[in-house]
């Protein structure tokens, strides 16, 4: 497994950790209200449920799986996927402290911009590895 | 593919097929606690579905390190499927009636049990995935 993929999928794995840890306290939360304040952890739950854990693991894996190429480096531009997992990581933290410190600062349009670049980053490092070795290539 | 896996999947297969029935119960113009079952479908769906499906492949495709049968099912692999599926059960018996036995002892208690249940599984999960992600590199130093 690539450096590259063993570090998004770990942390894939911390933002699965986090996830349920908010989840489960917002189900509690749901039967015995513990603070009103805490619904506002709900839009948390979901981004990191969606792209902290599943959509990472996903970026992660197929980045480790996908044919590699045949000639050159074998996974295309190595650096360019440590800069997805930075931007996408760093991206997600911003957009978070977005949905809980509402300051000027256009926390959560910042964050979002960056997971955004990081997803084009990456699928553009990935489009040429989606193909097949046989001869009759599609 | 490891038995662990199969249950994963299968079990996976239950909630997909539980939480796509009760999409469509919540559409119909006579139940009028859509809102209720909103939350359970969804969980029954990425909980239950998606997540267990990853769980499970991971267990079964992730490089191990030895090759043996007490690596294949694991303690902890067990662990987090049984504790997964439990917290899942008494989450989806308990949460459509939260708002309407507010505070109500014995739904807190399920609930609360619930919960752990959920984080106990990720744990257990997390300490099977964890040392299965590393580089060849790795391994090869580690040989020498």
């Amino acid at each position: 497994m690539p450096a590259q993929s063993v570090w998004i999928i770990r942390l894939s794995l911390a933002w699965l950790s986090l996830a349920t840890l908010i989840g489960s306290i917002l189900l509690v939360h749901k039967a015995v209200d513990l603070q009103p304040a805490m619904w506002a952890l709900l839009p948390l739950h979901f981004e990191t449920a969606i792209w902290g854990w599943a959509v990472q693991l996903a970026m992660g894996t197929a980045y480790w799986i996908f044919p590699r190429h045949l000639v050159g480096t074998k996974r295309g531009p190595e650096k360019l996927v440590w800069w997805v997992l930075i931007l996408f990581n760093t991206g997600l933290i911003i957009l978070l402290a977005g949905y809980l410190h509402q300051s000027v600062l256009p926390l959560k349009l910042t964050g979002r911009g960056m997971m955004t670049f990081s997803v084009i980053i990456f699928g553009i490092s990935m489009w040429s590895r989606v193909k097949s070795y046989s001869s009759h290539t599609n | 593919m490891p038995k662990v896996t199969r249950l994963f999947i299968k079990s996976g297969f239950i909630y997909l097929f539980l939480g796509i029935v009760m999409t469509l119960v919540a559409e119909l113009p006579q139940v009028n606690t859509s809102a209720l079952l909103l939350p359970v479908y969804w969980h029954m769906i990425v909980i239950g579905w998606v997540t267990q499906v990853i769980m499970g492949v991971s267990i079964w495709m992730f490089p191990r390190r030895k090759r043996s049968r007490e690596n294949i099912e694991s303690v902890s692999v067990l662990l987090s499927f049984w504790t997964l599926n439990t917290g899942l059960i008494l989450r989806f018996s308990a949460e459509p009636f939260i708002p309407l036995f507010h505070g109500n002892s014995a739904i807190v208690l399920v609930v609360v049990i619930s919960s752990l249940l959920h984080i106990a599984a990720v744990f257990f999960y997390v300490i099977e995935i964890w040392p299965r992600v590393f580089t060849r590199e790795k391994v090869k130093r580690k040989k020498q």
